[in-house]
């Protein structure tokens, strides 16, 4: 019975892993300006540009059809085999024609050139507090960069402006992409979703087998233990372990299995009280096999389908108790996780920005891995005890 | 006072004594002495003997709990460190906006989830109950401060009808009408969130719990006996679906209490989870313990208080002749 989320499971495991390195934008370098929304939004601000010129292509033109860029820099080497007389020309709006570079005596050109620079600016005839853009660039029409003169024999000129928008999902407040940012997320979650969940449901097979099967007063003292532990908001002992602690990825996982395993524990125990009755087990004793044998080799395969179950339905808690932590600011600045995404978007300035490109992506994130694993949870459950099935379709 | 609540009592002040000692405990394991956070190293070390007497840290561990355990009973916490304001008065001002926020959402998402789970297992396969499946499913895997944070988006700076953080504005405005408008308008969007997200899951809990009562025998007598469907439905299966679904109240109380500490944040309000989330960020463990004692207790108080109801709501128990299950 193939389920969509099984699939969907993959699909995500596939993103996590290979995700990083098919995007080419690292994730913690800035590549657009603050707060910049993703390009296919509407608004007159530009993407980002970023051609080069070289002595194979000595010549860029395009249409420009948003409002000027804040900066334009020019900068590069290109070399040649004669002594060159060559220039860089940029056609601008109205077909006016700026030299913005005039090449030396020497066979080596070295253009490095920011538009704030006021000298840069003097030389288009914009004021010092002007922007040299408004005069390069203007909307709907045309612009035009060309190496004019001698052809160079090797070397390369980046142009580029910084985006007003950029890639699918636009920058956050310190102008990083994203999409990288939330490909990132998706690995921090599986993480600490699968992770702190195993740790949580061995936690729970020991205690609830071993409460379980051993009965007695052991039994109603970790029952009791269960029960106190149950009736305490766990999210404020994270925040002050984790605030004691410290924030690091390995020991969220770890505080975050450790306050976890009692809903396994309990699970895990019921199952175990029923089979210690059973005539099987009893058999097992008269002939003298040990507690731990019978615990191991036949209680824990018995209780493995109804734990895988439990396990893939624990995974969404974990998943949410750490985008709470992370959304409250107890989490590893360093480590990209999407309510560490949240968390900057809700305390650095994305609701006065208008940014909901920060906002929806993390959120729609968690909530769809969350449904995942539910759904496949629930397909698990149907399989470990097929009795549900039934109930469904009656 | 029969053994029932001899039994409760002994369990909340289990609950109580364990939040006590986690506190004593956790705040001593941290790495470094309290004091040398304090006192400058170059001090000779009679002075920081003599820091550690003032603070009472040479006296035995076991002692040192029981002044512990004395002055968390009698609400003493100390100093905070980022204010320099008894802690206690910090956190008195705040329980008003906690219990204000918990209670109404609460209320409000028991009430809602309630009736419509009632409706739903009414009319089975209609609209209504797939409603209710999906928003309940929906409740479980949202996280609440995302929902918080695009209604946050939508409604208070998109299209500002309500306000974007605090609990009352600055200025108050005067009157007291005009403040307790005021302070309604400030709580609306985040306990409205809160019944949002609560009211899904506590629907499909009563269609269940419903639909399985409907179809008990004592349904189909009061049908027989030709009373009239409100009555059936109100009178006789919904009150005997009551004393589980206080139990689910019981087990839903701790995962309320810290979804109150979220939305606290998010909404940026003048309450116990806020204080608690500023104490720990600020390194301010007086006031961090406090916080989290206070949110424990506040836990354990309702805790009481849903078995309490539950003793009105179950004849069982009321009689004190409990059924083993």
């Amino acid at each position: 019975m193939p389920r969509w989320s099984f699939a969907a499971f993959f699909i995500i495991v596939a993103a996590a892993i290979a995700g990083p390195s098919l995007l080419q934008t690292d994730p913690f370098e800035s590549v657009a300006r603050p707060f910049a929304p993703p390009v296919w939004t509407g608004g007159e601000e530009g993407p980002a540009l970023a051609v080069s010129l070289s002595p194979s292509k000595t010549l860029f033109e395009k249409k420009w059809n948003w409002s000027p860029p804040e900066n334009i820099s020019i900068r590069g080497t290109l070399s040649f085999e004669e002594d060159p007389s060559a220039s860089l020309v940029w056609t601008g709006p109205g077909g006016e024609r700026f030299v913005l570079a005039v090449s030396g005596d020497t066979r080596e050109w070295l253009i490095d050139i920011d538009a704030r620079d006021v000298s840069f600016k003097a030389s288009l005839g914009v004021p010092p507090f002007g922007n040299a853009t408004s005069v390069l660039f203007r909307n709907h029409e045309n612009i035009r960069v060309e190496i004019e003169g001698t052809t160079p024999s090797a070397g390369k000129i980046e142009i580029r402006t910084p985006g007003g928008k950029w890639g699918l999902m636009g920058t956050d407040q310190r102008g990083r992409d994203v999409l990288s940012l939330f490909t990132e997320g998706i690995r921090i979650s599986l993480i600490v979703g699968l992770a702190a969940t195993l740790i949580s449901s061995a936690l729970g097979l020991l205690v609830g087998l071993s409460s379980g099967y051993l009965g007695g007063k052991i039994d109603s003292f970790i029952m009791r233990g269960v029960d106190v532990l149950l009736s305490i908001p766990v999210l404020p002992i994270l925040m002050v372990i984790v605030g004691i602690w410290g924030k690091g990825l390995w020991q969220l996982i770890l505080i975050l299995g450790l306050f976890s395993w009692m809903g396994t524990a309990r699970t895990v125990r019921s199952l175990a009280l029923t089979l210690r009755e059973s005539c099987y087990v009893e058999n097992l004793r008269s002939i003298g096999a040990s507690p731990w044998y019978i615990l191991w080799r036949h209680l824990v395969p018995e209780a493995l389908p109804v734990l895988l179950a439990a396990v893939t339905l624990g995974v969404p808690g974990a998943i949410l108790a750490e985008a709470g932590l992370s959304f409250l600011g107890l989490s590893d600045p360093r480590i990209i996780s999407w309510g560490r995404m949240l968390h900057e978007a809700h305390g650095f300035g994305a609701f006065t920005a208008g940014a909901w490109w920060l906002i929806l992506p993390p959120g729609i994130g968690i909530s769809v891995i969350c449904l995942v694993f539910l759904d496949m949870g629930r397909a698990l459950e149907e399989i470990a005890d097929p009795r549900l099935v039934k109930g469904n379709r009656k | 006072m029969n053994s029932y609540w001899i039994r409760r009592f002994a369990g909340a002040l289990a609950v109580l004594l364990l939040i006590i000692t986690a506190n004593f405990f956790l705040f001593r394991v941290m790495p470094g002495d309290a004091v040398s956070t304090i006192v400058d190293p170059r001090f000779s070390p009679e002075a920081k003997e003599k820091m550690r007497h003032l603070f009472g840290l040479d006296l035995p561990l076991h002692q040192q709990f029981f002044i512990y355990v004395r002055r968390m009973l009698s609400f003493d916490f100390g100093i905070s460190f980022l204010s320099q304001r008894p802690v206690w008065d910090e956190i008195k001002s705040r329980i008003p906006n906690t219990l204000a926020l918990l209670g109404t959402s609460l209320l409000l998402s028991s009430a809602i989830g309630t009736w419509l789970g009632v409706k739903a297992a009414r009319k089975r396969g209609g609209f209504l109950e797939k409603a209710v499946i999906f928003s309940g499913s929906i409740s479980f895997s949202f996280p609440s401060f995302f929902v918080q944070l695009v209604l946050l988006l939508l409604l208070a700076y998109t299209f500002p009808v309500f306000p974007l953080r605090g609990t009352v504005s600055i200025p108050m405005p005067s009157g007291t009408l005009p403040r307790v408008i005021d302070y309604i308008h400030h709580l609306i969007l985040p306990a409205g969130s809160l019944v949002l997200l609560g009211f899904g899951s506590w629907a499909i809990y009563v269609r269940n719990l419903m639909v399985k009562t409907l179809g008990e025998d004592f349904i189909l007598l009061a049908r027989a006996r030709g009373l009239s469907e409100d009555r059936i439905i109100w009178n006789h299966a919904f009150r005997s679906t009551l004393p589980p679904i206080l139990t689910i109240f019981l087990l839903a109380l701790p995962g309320i209490v810290s979804g109150a500490v979220i939305t606290e944040t998010v909404f940026s309000l003048h309450g116990v989870g806020k204080f608690l989330l500023d104490s720990i960020l600020g390194h301010d463990y007086p006031s961090a313990g406090a916080a989290f004692y206070i949110l424990g207790l506040l836990t354990i108080a309702s805790n009481l208080a849903a078995d309490a109801a539950c003793t009105l709501a179950d004849p069982r128990i009321r009689v004190g002749k409990r059924a083993e299950r």
